[in-house]
């Protein structure tokens, strides 16, 4: 099981990070999107985007938020592998060796949340090129990572629950851009809560992406760190790892 | 005696609900002793490649029994799995991989951990040693072909499965892989079980043949003993107005007569002996195509199913056709 695990691991890397076009893709990413989000609000007069996002700069209130909003397509790029493998038969050249289901499962889970957090240090150095400055003690770098890890681990687990039962690559494309726009924009990764109407914020209470956002935006403003949401995303992260554990190693199809 | 590498009782495979989708496998039974080729020769749709997802674990079975290896293929999956190899019809490798990646991941899939020493020596033995470290998406079909018989050869498995090994080859390289076929049978001592719909390539390369049409085993045994299952020959006659079938079947010598698409089947027991009658039964000018075959294996499929291998493709659309028919309905 281990050396099968580590096998699927390291092909999920590797098939990633030997493609030039993905890497050069990742590393500009970031920078495009601070650049072109980030100075949407340039020329706004400072008490303007104080008040809109109860910060000094928009970039660093958006770093935390749009770090946790790209583990969402870090989860359902991770879910595209499946769906390629099963289209190209890898599948079944998987499921031709003593490999479960569930291995197959965790090793795309982890993958693919291992994948994404490649974009932490450079959107990280991205920021600091706006501008932006950090003051983080070891244990909170640590910490913004583990729930940025929780939350790609979670997200992952999801739509990899979704993909695993389907033989069509159509539906599970489908249902996984309608999970994910409610859970980007009911979510205060990108917006301030304060201005949202009532149930999106019951929504954006419960939606792991605001605990992430809250965590990663106390420790870039410096402002009192809600711990707690630690440890909600590790349990978001372990009930999904479950759920995707049980519906792949049941339902994983390719026939 | 040893015990048989594969065996298979009363197998059935449908696909969909229950008296709505498609029989893919209709009660099959067969037994492969250990270190014999089996071919599994029949037409497009008969059932080939489900009897290989079934054996392999990548499709539940429906009804019966089946062992792989001495393994029960539906309690001992995982078993069955690590003593088995598999070539695919459409070949399947990581093509971002290098031929020697694409056996480490096989060998990491095996929990093999020596599996250097074995890689190579397949390497070799397969003349793709120089090109290990290629990726493979720049290898040539029968190249990478060739990779994937070492990759389902690396953990050194009971028996392998080869679906339609030589689909979409061209002449040289099914050649090349007859040979290859028959070589590692002989040196790497496996069971290998193959479909095919080419005669030839089953008369070729297998001791032991089953004839399946849709989804059922029509006969079995080597290819000797089906062949001498037709008595006599066939004449194949196609003419451009109806022929008088009685005063044909009346020539003595002729067997029996009957249509077969828009030609007409005659068997007999030596056709060069009813031939000179025959054409004076049937006017000359109406005479379109006539020809003889000998006893073979083509002569034995057509006279078990009626029809003849590859000619059929319309008729099972039209079956499938009408189970979905059923399903859109119900
Ligand atoms: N996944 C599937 N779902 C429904 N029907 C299938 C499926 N796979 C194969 N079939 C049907 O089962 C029959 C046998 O197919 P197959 O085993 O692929 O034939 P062969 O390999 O001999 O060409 C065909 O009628 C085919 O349409
Ligand atoms: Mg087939």
């Amino acid at each position: 099981m281990r050396s099968q695990f580590s096998g699927l691991y390291l092909r999920e890397l590797l098939r990633t990070f030997r493609n030039p076009f993905v890497l050069l893709i990742t590393v500009v990413q970031p920078f495009m999107w601070l650049a072109f989000f980030g100075s949407s609000f340039a020329n706004a007069p400072p008490s303007l985007v104080e008040s809109f996002v109860g910060a000094k700069s928009y970039i660093a209130f958006l770093l935390p938020g749009t770090l946790s909003t790209s583990m969402l397509s870090v989860g359902m790029f991770g879910s595209m592998s499946t769906i390629q493998d099963k289209r190209f038969g890898f599948m079944k050249r998987i499921l031709i060796t003593p490999t479960s289901k569930g291995v197959i499962f965790l090793s795309k889970a982890l993958g693919s949340a291992t994948r994404g957090l490649v974009q932490f240090p450079i959107m990280v150095v991205a920021a600091l090129v706006f501008g932006v400055s950090f003051q983080l003690s070891p244990v909170e770098w640590l910490a913004w990572v583990g729930a940025l890890f929780c939350l790609a681990i979670g997200f992952s687990s999801l739509f990899l629950a979704i993909t695993a039962p389907s033989t069509d690559w159509q539906t599970p494309g489908v249902v996984s851009n309608f999970i994910t726009m409610p859970l980007m924009f009911a979510s205060t990764a990108l917006f301030n809560g304060a201005f949202f109407p009532s149930w999106m914020r019951a929504i954006s209470a419960v939606n792991p992406i605001t605990f992430s956002a809250l965590l990663g935006r106390s420790f870039v403003l410096g402002t009192s760190v809600p711990w707690i949401n630690l440890g909600y995303l590790a349990a978001f992260a372990l009930a999904l790892l479950g759920i995707g554990w049980i519906v792949a190693g049941r339902w994983l199809k390719v026939d | 005696m040893t015990a048989p590498a594969i065996e298979v009782k009363g197998l059935t495979k449908r696909y969909g609900s229950a008296g709505h989708g498609v029989v893919a496998l209709d009660d099959v039974s067969f037994s492969i002793p250990a270190g014999t080729v089996f071919g599994l020769l029949g037409p497009n749709g008969a059932g080939k490649t489900t009897l290989i997802k079934v054996l392999t674990g990548i499709s539940d079975i429906s009804a019966g029994d089946a062992t792989v290896a001495g393994y029960d293929v539906r309690t001992q999956s995982m078993a069955v799995r690590s003593h088995i190899g598999w070539v695919a019809a459409e070949v399947i490798l990581d093509d971002d991989f290098t031929a020697r990646e694409n056996l480490w991941l096989q060998a990491k899939l095996q929990s093999l951990p020596d599996w250097e020493p074995r890689a190579d020596l397949l390497l070799k033995y397969f003349a793709l040693y120089d090109r290990a470290d290629d990726k493979v998406s720049q290898f040539s079909t029968g190249m990478r072909k060739k990779l994937e018989i070492a990759l389902a050869l690396l953990h050194q498995p009971d028996v392998i499965f080869m679906d339609e090994p030589t689909i979409g080859l061209d002449v040289g390289t099914r050649r090349m892989l007859w040979d290859i076929v028959t070589g590692v049978h002989r040196e790497f001592g496996v069971t290998v079980l193959l479909t095919t719909h080419y005669i030839e390539e089953a008369d070729a390369l297998c001791d032991q043949i089953a004839i399946i049409d849709f989804g059922k085993v029509v006969a079995q045994g080597t290819p000797s003993e089906l062949k001498a299952r037709v008595h006599g020959d066939v004449i194949a006659l196609e003419t451009s107005r109806p022929i008088d079938v009685p005063r044909l079947t009346a020539i003595p010598g002729v067997q029996d007569v009957r249509p077969q698409g828009n030609e007409w089947m005659i068997r007999a027991t030596t056709a060069e002996a009813v031939l000179p009658s025959l054409l004076a039964a049937v006017p000359a000018e109406t005479v379109r195509r006539i020809s003889i075959e000998k006893p073979s294996l083509e002569t034995v499929f057509l006279e078990l199913t009626g029809h003849r291998l590859g000619q059929d493709e319309p008729m099972r659309d039209i079956r499938k056709f009408y189970a979905q028919m059923r399903q859109v309905r119900k």
